[in-house]
């Protein structure tokens, strides 16, 4: 026999204090794999969302210029329009290296999410469009056939989803709620893990006939042909009243900042579920050294020094730390989807692409830092057992 | 000298708390030579428990000298009483104390879990079929008799072949006939083995049937008897 047995047998002892114990930093482990992980996350996500947007710099109308692309990064309209004039303005601006007028609106549909309802994202596109967003492809059928044809293409989800609710896929004909026109499904664009893949796309003239906002955009998109001629492109357009730049590396820097910011809200929430699950540790293992400490003078009447105690009141804390880091990386892992769902429809802005981050490093990192963290709660325990007298804890029995 | 297992001279312990001072043994001179079946005997109270505690290394003489097969566990630190314990003497208490979460092979097994490079060790399965518990090795103390519990207590105590089996009142909750068995190993393993035993006992019947006993009064030795067989 060896200390770990006789170790893992005082925890089988008290079954369900144990267990509880063990679930008590399960559950710390899994809120800080759950937390870091959405941390990392969020920032690839978003990264990868601004990246996959193909633009550098958003033209859009005055005002708050984060809320602007915040709502074009969720594929919302812009807060207000802009003349359709100042895309021909500027478009030969000698900076510009890709440009593309967008048109975005959003439509209410009653039957969205099995009849409780919710908004779809229409957007106005020109040929220019796919020629800023390189991986933005038509996976099947092919582009609109004129200017202001009443076609549409999908994004891959949204496809999908006509196709599993409507039994419609290219060639077929839909209606925009609200609407009276119908459009042709003419093609369907290729998945790329981004917002848009639940959009409408539709030939930018026929958008503004149908949502009667003609000569009119929410925003444009623009690739310099080199970045770091932002500023003088800005001063160049600071004459024109009606509208702002806002260059994207600085609304992902933005909403990485704020993001930053709840990191250490989320961090404190951590630290509370893992300070909790030491004072639950400590807490069992103290009261099972004052049940046992008959046994412990026993033993250590029978030959076990100092050290043979302490070892083994430290190897019962190491048992639950690690059974605990054991099963919390498990509810991390499976329960993850559940968090992602949830943190997506609490945050006002969520990028597409998977939330929560959790890599084997991460695992590790939260594995190892509940271990170390079992090493230090078990030390008072351990201590406070190895410092017994036989003599005395042998005659409080008596 | 070195026929001696146990050399007490002028022994002193006195138990002190804050509002009164108790003195357990008054300077009592007592040699038990190698391989003698001792019994202590005295009404409660007298030193008896303290006399095997001291013998024993649990504890610290107030005064006096004392002698362990050659340790002196006065001059000794907590980690050479404990090498002590576990490499010469073997202890069997009245309430067995056997640890409830372990059965009666891995009970037996206890000590060597703390022996480290001390090899000096009997088979536990060969020492519970001794003492005739081959039947009982996974049985847990909650499925033993008395008997039977303080069987496993006697063989943990002989797992690491002490030279003193130290025993106190271990028939105290035993009936009469496992009480005799119980005397009777003792015996066998007195005169086997060779084995020094001091037995602490209020049963003037057993103490008989041992070769010596000392009466022991208040803290003194009120009476050495050395029975002929």
């Amino acid at each position: 026999m060896k200390f770990f047995v006789l170790a893992y047998k005082n925890l089988k002892r008290r079954k369900s204090r144990s267990f509880l114990t063990i679930g008590g930093v399960a559950v710390a482990v899994a809120v800080l794999v759950c937390l870091l992980g959405f941390n990392a996350g969020y920032q690839e996500a978003l990264t990868s969302d601004v990246d996959k947007m193909g633009y550098q710099v958003l033209v859009t109308a005055k005002g708050c210029p984060y809320e602007a692309a915040t709502r074009v990064l969720k594929g919302e309209a812009g807060l207000k329009f802009i003349d359709e004039d100042i895309y021909k303005q500027i478009i030969s601006d000698p900076d510009i290296d890709k440009i593309t007028p967008l048109l975005v609106q959003l439509v209410y549909d009653p039957e969205k999410s099995d009849g409780k309802g919710g908004f779809d994202s229409y957007s106005g596109i020109e040929r220019s469009y796919m020629e800023l967003k390189p991986n933005v492809k038509l996976k099947s059928g092919e582009w609109f056939s004129s200017d202001d044809a009443d076609e549409v293409i999908l994004g891959y989800d949204k496809a999908e989803s006509i196709q599993k609710k409507l039994q419609k896929t290219v060639g077929d004909k839909i209606s925009i709620p609200g609407e009276d026109t119908n459009l042709v499904i003419v093609g369907i664009f290729e998945k790329t893990a981004s917002l848009e893949d639940g959009d409408f796309f539709l030939p930018l003239k026929t958008a503004q006939r149908i949502f009667e906002i003609e000569g009119k955009l929410t925003s444009i998109g623009i690739k310099l042909k080199q970045i770091d001629r932002l500023q003088a492109f800005e001063e160049r357009l600071y004459p024109i009243a009606s509208i702002q730049v806002i260059s994207m590396s600085q609304v992902k820097g933005t909403i990485l900042n704020l993001v930053n910011s709840a990191k250490i809200l989320i961090m404190s929430v951590a630290f509370i579920a893992i300070f909790v699950a030491i004072i639950g540790v400590i807490n069992t293992i103290l009261m099972s050294v004052f049940e046992r400490t008959q046994e412990i003078g026993i033993m250590k009447a029978i030959g076990a020094s100092k050290l043979d105690i302490f070892k083994l009141i430290w190897i019962e804390t190491l048992i639950i730390c690690t059974l605990g880091g054991i099963f919390g990386s498990i509810i991390a892992i499976f329960g993850g989807n559940f968090t992602e769902l949830l943190v997506r429809k609490v945050m006002p802005y969520a990028p597409g692409g998977r939330l929560l981050l959790i890599t084997p490093e991460l695992l590790l990192f939260s594995f190892f830092g509940v271990i170390i963290i079992g090493i230090i709660s078990g030390l008072y325990p351990a201590f406070r057992a190895a410092s017994m007298r036989p003599i005395e804890v042998i005659r409080s029995g008596e | 000298m070195k026929d001696f297992a146990i050399r007490a001279n002028k022994l002193k312990k006195i138990y002190s708390s804050e509002f009164e001072k108790i003195v357990a043994l008054k300077e009592i001179d007592v040699e038990i030579k190698k391989g003698e079946f001792v019994t202590i005997m005295g009404p409660s109270g007298a030193g008896k428990t303290t006399f095997l505690n001291l013998v024993g290394c649990l504890d610290r003489p107030t005064s006096g000298k004392l002698d362990i097969l050659g340790c002196d566990p006065a001059k000794s630190n907590e980690e050479k009483l404990c090498r002590i314990r576990i490499e010469k003497i073997g202890f069997v208490f009245e309430d067995f104390f056997l640890i409830s979460s372990l059965n009666s092979l891995e009970n037996v097994q206890l000590p060597l879990i703390f022996a480290r490079n001390f090899k000096n060790n009997t088979n536990p399965e060969t020492l519970l079929k001794r003492v005739g518990l081959d039947h009982r090795l996974t049985h847990f103390p909650n499925e033993l008799s008395g008997g039977e519990l303080q069987r496993v207590a006697v063989a943990r105590a002989l797992v690491n072949n002490p030279q003193i089996l130290l025993a106190d009142e271990p028939t105290g909750n035993l009936d009469t006939k496992n009480a005799q068995g119980l005397f009777d190993l003792f015996r066998e393993l007195n005169r086997e083995e060779g084995l020094t035993i001091v037995v602490a006992t209020h049963n003037i019947r057993l103490g008989h049937s041992t070769d010596r006993i000392i009466h022991l009064n208040d803290g003194k030795i009120e009476q050495d008897e050395r029975l002929v067989k």
